[in-house]
């Protein structure tokens, strides 16, 4: 007998699954995941939702929140390509909305769609090789010509061509939906480049961190093997045995630029835009802080009309010139083939079961959805015939009469008028057209914000791989749900949340990690060279962060200031005088005249001044997202965080003291952040460049303070404007019992090594960074950078305070400012020339 | 037809670019009733690195580097072209172009010749609705495509001002269209997107036209520079057949074919990448001389 605390447990549990359930109910003549024709829950989900009840709704909703705190630290975002402003890069950036409730799908159906999805891959990789080669289908009638040319994924200067590495296709998916028999169809090819996959493992780690019980329990199959082939495949397909292997991306404004990223240092690839590569003895090559790198293999997530501006879309900037003449000499590995676009059109699907009788002399495992190509007569006779009961869609993709973004039109919903239109459409050009059957998919549940579950419909994206040892299958996928009802095949966006796939093997799962054998471990302590482009961001980033915290400093010295003081004493008045007009001449406050609360509120949050603490941030945080595959989380978060609170809108104007402690409070993220690069960054190339960009701007910073306020014949109060300015005040009165005084004060900030505000600090710093900086000299002599901060070093090590007066100051200024310079055009990316030719 | 062609082109920019990596299609064609002789490329400065080749459309293409900063580019091409067409015999064999239409879509060949590589809108043509229904009335149910295609060139000569001010290399053809003014590559695009909304293979060409016309007859509009007009694919019989629009005639011996493709895009004389800031301006200077 169950005692009555298990019973009270168990009534519980009944009732927290008859609420999960208790609203479900599936659409009419729609195939439901969770619930059969009869009423029963479908065996897949048992131990799922028995798992699922086990918890309380206050666990739940801790759990939910992790994962979505895991999602939103990690910076998953997408872009909606409608809200970019190239103004604002920032903009546009939503965080990845998950649905909470993964989809399992059983061992048993699972070995279905993945014997499915392989023969369709090998089917439309030998179909692409004959379609940019011999061109038998063609020429025996079994693909018309016109189907192909159609394309403007068709690449003709590709025709002939070699293609290095064996394969068009190194990833492939498609878009799979379960009609109302239960089986699953093919919705869509996808051979161009294939997103998703990243997110697919994001969500998988989200969900495995919130539920790693359930997770283990059920013996969901791991997706790193995957990965693992997909790597593999790209190097074998290589001619050097450790080969360079790029992502190559149409830059930060792309709609999965986060996806790139990630995947990108998830793998360990090169994440390169196009002005990052350059063509040099017909081979591709990275501009490298250290110089020319050839590049082996290039993942690409441009498109391939994008990826050469000789021989395809002349207005590219995103690709690289001469590629498809190294794609011909064999020189570089291009993944997907540029080409490999043209076989996801509508009109070559309509071919697919036919095709895949002649070339595997086989019936496709997975049916696509019916599909017919106008273009000839026969089929366009049927579409005509059965028009109402049909959508029809551009053949390639481009968009319809009646319909945008390429989406079909539902014959059964047109006017008259709309519907003779498209009908005499067809009749002249029947080859741009394609019917296709109205199918309705199924739907799965989807987690409401009340914790109840409801029914929508969904598509699965599974993506399958050339491994060395053949095609191999993701165990699970990226699955989009949509926001409507309408389960219609046809009528489904992008969708508008995704869900995790959980493939529950029958027996425990062996663990899988990207680590390949300990034997075949080579140890290196630097990956690869520093793309340009990246040092030039990080570089920046470390400006801005500087420049920030300069702002915030004099801010914060200047709210003190009108707090304690007392304001009426000249030397007091003059100190805020000058503190404000310092914020002015840096842009972050409105004119001299404004209040000085105004002003500092402005240096805070105001984002129509540039020079603002606010403004600064956003810049920080934009370079910041272009190089996000190189910073880790925790400093990713940070700079959001601050971002955020400092732009955050107060209409009413804060007292003296909140505004001393907000700007207190972003000092210490900003310490934090410091703390974070100094103890979690490896000191490779890309720490350096971060470090040299904070160096330089407190370097600098420092030597205006010093100009403002460290006049020999000052009031006694500048130079404490100064101390509390370098956050010195207790180290000085440590050194020295009488009050300020000119000579130690001024030592203090300039020449003071043991002081870590110094300006002498920052400049021992920048030279020991500069001169671990590449050379690519052949002559053995100092390269311009290093000449330079070398000899600043020595110069402010041996000045002493007599010699220091406003002109003094400036000169180091300006010295820092020709090195800055220095460096940017020695490693940064300035034109095509200045790089240096490779060697070999 | 002997011609000696003089084709200079120079591009001056406002501040030196240092770099530029670029592909020329400035030679004449070699086909059938085209003959070259001699085609000699010189370019100032000295290009690093020149690689010739032949396109998937069969033009000539010359991949050049230069990689010393210049503020001005200077391409001259001398070819010496012979030209002999058959020329169409006067008597009217075509099929109607409704069966040219649904031959073209049956193709079974990639090869570049094929009618199905300019079937389809391309970079610089949409198909216009406009432009179909303009070509639209030249085309009544069972007539000959070559009877339809006359036509429809005598109409555009018609009905279109040449005018060298009316538009830029960038301008849609829809405006032309609207404006019933352009040049050449104006009315070759508003012609091709017509037929090719009727489902009949158009492309464009680009070439030279003979300087000095032939004793009593008018000197033709684009003669000194470089000329653009249509050929249109009537059947596996007659092949491809050129039409100039602009002057409202048969392209035969007086036109010198150097590229063939689906619309400007295809065969724009200077393509690349030019690294460099600031504006450019472009000077070119044809001259086409009979021989005899």
């Amino acid at each position: 007998m169950p005692n009555s605390r298990q019973l009270e447990s168990q009534r519980s549990k009944s009732d927290r699954r008859a609420r999960l359930l208790g609203n479900y109910r599936p659409l009419a003549g729609v195939h439901d995941e969770l619930i059969s024709p009869d009423g029963d829950i479908r065996p897949q989900w048992h131990a799922l939702l028995d798992e699922w009840t086990n918890l309380t709704p206050g666990e739940l909703t801790r759990r939910t929140a992790l994962a979505d705190r895991h999602l939103s630290d990690a910076g998953v975002s997408y872009r909606i390509r409608d809200e970019v402003d190239l103004d604002d890069m920032l903009s546009g950036e939503r965080s990845w909305p998950m649905s909470h409730m993964p989809l399992p799908i059983s061992e048993d159906e699972w070995r279905t769609i993945e014997a499915g999805v392989s023969q369709r891959a090998g089917l439309i990789e030998a179909v692409l090789r004959d379609i940019y080669g011999p061109g038998r289908l063609i020429a025996e009638g079994a693909l018309p010509a016109a189907a192909v040319t159609g394309s403007p994924d068709y690449l003709r200067p590709l025709h002939g061509a070699a293609v290095p590495g064996g394969q068009h296709l190194q990833m492939y998916a498609c878009d799979l939906g379960r009609g109302p028999d239960g089986k699953w169809w093919v919705l869509g090819d996808r051979t161009q480049a294939p997103s998703g996959a990243g997110y697919a493992l994001e969500n998988r780690l989200a969900m495995a961190r919130a539920f790693p019980d359930l997770y283990r329990a059920l013996n969901v199959e791991r997706l790193a093997s995957f990965f693992q082939g997909f790597r593999a495949g790209l190097v074998s397909g290589a001619r050097r045995a450790d080969p360079r292997i790029c992502l190559l991306t149409p830059g930060p404004l792309s709609e999965s630029y986060f996806e790139q990223a990630y995947l990108a240092r998830y793998l360990g690839f090169l994440l390169v835009e196009g002005g990052d590569l350059v063509m040099r003895n017909n081979m591709v090559h990275v501009r490298t802080i250290a110089g020319l790198k050839r590049a082996d293999v290039i993942w690409r997530r441009v498109d391939g009309d994008f990826t050469d501006p000789l021989e395809l879309n002349a207005s590219s900037r995103l690709g690289v010139a001469g590629l498809l003449h190294a794609i011909r000499q064999e020189n570089v590995v291009v993944a997907n083939g540029p080409g490999s676009g043209v076989v996801e059109s509508r009109a070559l699907m309509s071919f697919l079961p036919k095709l895949s009788r002649k070339v595997l002399g086989q019936d496709l495992l997975l049916p696509n959805i019916a599909t017919w190509w106008c273009g000839q007569p026969r089929e366009r006779k049927t579409v005509m015939d059965r028009i109402d009961e049909m959508a029809i869609a551009s053949a390639f993709r481009a968009d319809i009469r009646g319909a945008s973004d390429g989406e079909p039109l539902i014959m059964s919903e047109q006017g008259s008028e709309a519907r003779a239109e498209m009908i005499a459409a067809i009749q002249t050009r029947g080859v741009d057209y394609v019917g296709q059957e109205v199918v309705k998919i199924s739907t799965m549940p989807v987690l409401r914000a009340d914790g109840t579950l409801e029914p929508r419909p969904f598509a699965l994206r599974v993506y399958a791989t050339a491994t060395p040892d053949g095609w191999r299958v993701m165990p699970g996928g990226f699955c989009r749900t949509s926001d409507r009802l309408d389960a219609r095949a046809v009528t489904m966006r992008e969708g508008a949340r995704s869900s995790d796939v959980w493939v529950l093997s029958e027996k425990p799962v062996e663990q899988v990690t990207l680590l390949p054998p300990p034997d075949q471990i080579q140890i290196r302590r630097v990956v690869g060279n520093l793309p340009s482009r990246v040092a030039d961001n990080l570089f920046w980033l470390g400006r801005y962060l500087e420049r920030a915290e300069g702002v915030l400093r004099l801010t914060r010295t200047l709210l003190g200031r009108m707090i304690d003081a007392d304001i009426r004493m000249p030397g007091q008045q003059d100190a805020v005088k000058r503190l404000s007009g310092m914020l002015v001449a840096w842009g972050a406050a409105p004119g001299a005249r404004a209040p000085a609360m105004r002003q500092a509120f402005a240096a805070l949050h105001g984002l129509d001044h540039y020079g603002s603490a606010a403004a600064c941030m956003r810049e920080a945080k934009r370079t910041a997202s272009v190089t996000r595959e190189r910073l880790s989380v925790d400093a990713w978060r940070l700079i959001g965080d601050l971002t955020r609170n400092l732009e955050r809108e107060t209409a009413d104007l804060p007292t003296e003291g909140e505004g001393y402690e907000t700007a207190d409070r972003a000092l210490r993220a900003l310490a934090a952040f410091s703390g974070l690069a100094e103890e979690n960054m490896n000191r490779g190339a890309g720490w350096r460049f971060l470090e040299i960009g904070r160096r330089v701007e407190r370097a600098i910073t420092t030597c205006r303070f010093a100009r403002q306020f460290g006049d020999q014949s000052g009031p006694a109060e500048h130079l404490d404007v100064l101390l509390d300015l370098i956050d010195s005040q207790i180290t000085y009165r440590s050194r020295y019992l009488v009050g300020l005084a000119f000579h130690p004060v001024i030592d203090m900030v300039l020449f003071d090594e043991y002081n870590p505000r110094s300006v002498a600090f920052q400049i021992a710093r920048l030279d020991a960074e500069v001169a671990a900086l590449p050379s690519v000299r052949d002559d053995g002599l100092m390269e311009l950078p290093r000449r330079l901060s070398l000899k600043l070093a020595a110069d402010v090590a041996t000045s002493r305070t007599d010699q220091v007066d406003r002109a003094f100051i400036l000169t180091i200024e300006q010295r820092l400012m020709g090195l800055s310079e220095a460096v940017a055009s020695r490693y940064f990316l300035q034109s095509g020339v200045d790089a240096p030719s490779p060697k070999s | 037809m002997l011609y000696n062609i003089r084709h200079i082109t120079t591009y001056t920019y406002n501040s030196a670019v240092p770099f530029a990596r670029c592909v020329l299609r400035m030679f004449p064609r070699i086909e059938p009733g085209q003959t070259v002789m001699s085609s000699a490329l010189t370019i100032t400065p000295h290009a690093t690195e020149r690689r010739d080749s032949i396109c998937f459309f069969g033009n000539r293409v010359a991949s050049i580097t230069i990689e010393k900063p210049h503020k001005a580019l200077t391409v001259s091409v001398t070819s010496l072209v012979e030209v002999m067409q058959p020329g169409l015999l006067g008597l009217d064999v075509s099929q109607s172009w409704e069966m040219i239409r649904d031959e073209a879509a049956d193709s079974v060949s990639l090869e570049a010749s094929s009618p199905v590589h300019f079937l389809f809108q391309s970079r610089l043509v949409p198909i216009e609705p406009t432009a179909v229904a303009y070509a639209m009335p030249s085309f009544p149910p069972g007539r000959s495509v070559l009877d339809g295609i006359t036509d429809l060139m005598h109409r555009m000569k018609a009905d279109f001002t040449y005018d060298p001010k009316a538009t830029e290399v960038s301008t849609p053809l829809a405006q032309a269209l609207e404006n019933r003014r352009g040049v050449c590559q104006d009315f070759a695009h508003v012609m091709i997107s017509g037929l090719r909304g009727l489902g009949l293979p158009a492309a464009y060409v680009s070439g030279y036209l003979r300087t000095i016309p032939p004793p009593g007859k008018k000197r033709l509009e684009g003669a000194d520079a470089t000329h653009a007009w249509v050929s249109v694919w009537c059947g596996h019989g007659l092949g491809w057949v050129g039409l100039d629009p602009t002057n409202d005639i048969f392209a035969e011996n007086d036109h010198i074919v150097v590229a063939r493709g689906r619309d400007y895009a295809d065969v724009s004389p200077l393509d690349g990448v030019i690294v460099g800031s600031g504006g450019q301006s472009i000077d070119v200077k044809v001259d086409v001389e009979p021989l005899g």
